[in-house]
């Protein structure tokens, strides 16, 4: 008994769109890492979504059956850091340069505003699908 | 609870018999003098009592509240689950609950009507 239709969806998109939140998160506070856990600069992990047939009992009839959303992959951004002169960095290769991160701040941000959207966009179509649901039951009234 | 279990039997809902199905009953007529014996079949065989849907469906709100507790509980805990998880488990708790209190109004309602026939 599901009383409240597309909730699954919007729960999953939901979990979707948290993951790239804590993604960008992790890429905004790595953006001056010169050694992560492999020894080399801090490489921009990039989210990918896939979309993810639910399986309902109820709700599977043919073609209708609910699309949800789940994340597909974290890759690693491999475009090259930002080389800065600062021989007196512990990282510093030979010639005196430091090999930054490739992240890029204002990217980060654009990526924060766009996933935090879409997360309110799906707050509402869950606030909605409860309002529908209890409007429903108004019906008797 | 007999009189609350007999509503059990009150499957073909008059809503069915609306203006727009006794058009087709004029055309055919052979369907007409089919209707009243599906009927009294499903009269003669004791549908599940009320008393039993409606405990099924306090069994099922009693289900999602204790699991809207269980995924609340494990969210303040840190061990699993979203905090959006926990916020709609409890919205869909809170909507079978109205759907349950809506049941027993309507229930009591129709109750009250039978009992305000004059006899």
């Amino acid at each position: 008994m599901n009383l409240i239709t597309g909730i699954d969806v919007t729960s999953s998109a939901l979990n979707a769109q948290r993951t790239r939140l804590d993604i960008v998160a992790q890429n905004i506070a790595n953006a001056q890492t010169t050694r992560s856990v492999d020894g080399r600069p801090y490489q921009r992990k990039v989210v990918t979504f896939e979309t993810e047939l639910l399986r309902q009992s109820g709700a599977v009839r043919g073609s209708a059956a609910p699309t949800a959303v789940r994340v597909a992959s974290i890759q690693t951004d491999n475009t090259p850091g930002q080389k800065v002169y600062d021989p007196q960095n512990p990282d510093a290769a030979a010639d005196g340069t430091v090999t930054m991160p490739n992240v890029n701040l204002a990217y980060e941000m654009v990526d924060l505003i766009t996933a935090t959207r879409a997360y309110e966009a799906n707050l509402s179509v869950a606030k909605n699908a409860r309002q529908i649901a209890m409007k429903t039951l108004e019906i008797g009234k | 609870m007999s009189l609350i279990g007999s509503i059990g039997n009150l499957t073909p809902s008059p809503l069915q018999r609306l203006p727009g199905t006794q058009r087709t009953d004029a055309l055919a007529p052979g369907i007409q003098a089919l209707a009243p014996k599906s009927l009294a079949g499903l009269e003669a065989t004791p549908t599940a009592g009320f008393g039993k849907i409606f405990e099924q469906l306090v069994n099922t709100v009693e289900a999602k509240q204790s699991d809207a507790a269980n995924i609340t509980k494990s969210v303040l805990l840190g061990q699993e689950g979203q905090l959006h998880q926990s916020v709609i488990s409890m919205q869909e708790a809170s909507v079978a609950f109205s759907l349950m209190v809506e049941v027993r109004n309507k229930l009591v309602e129709s109750y009250q009507e039978l009992m305000r026939m004059p006899v």
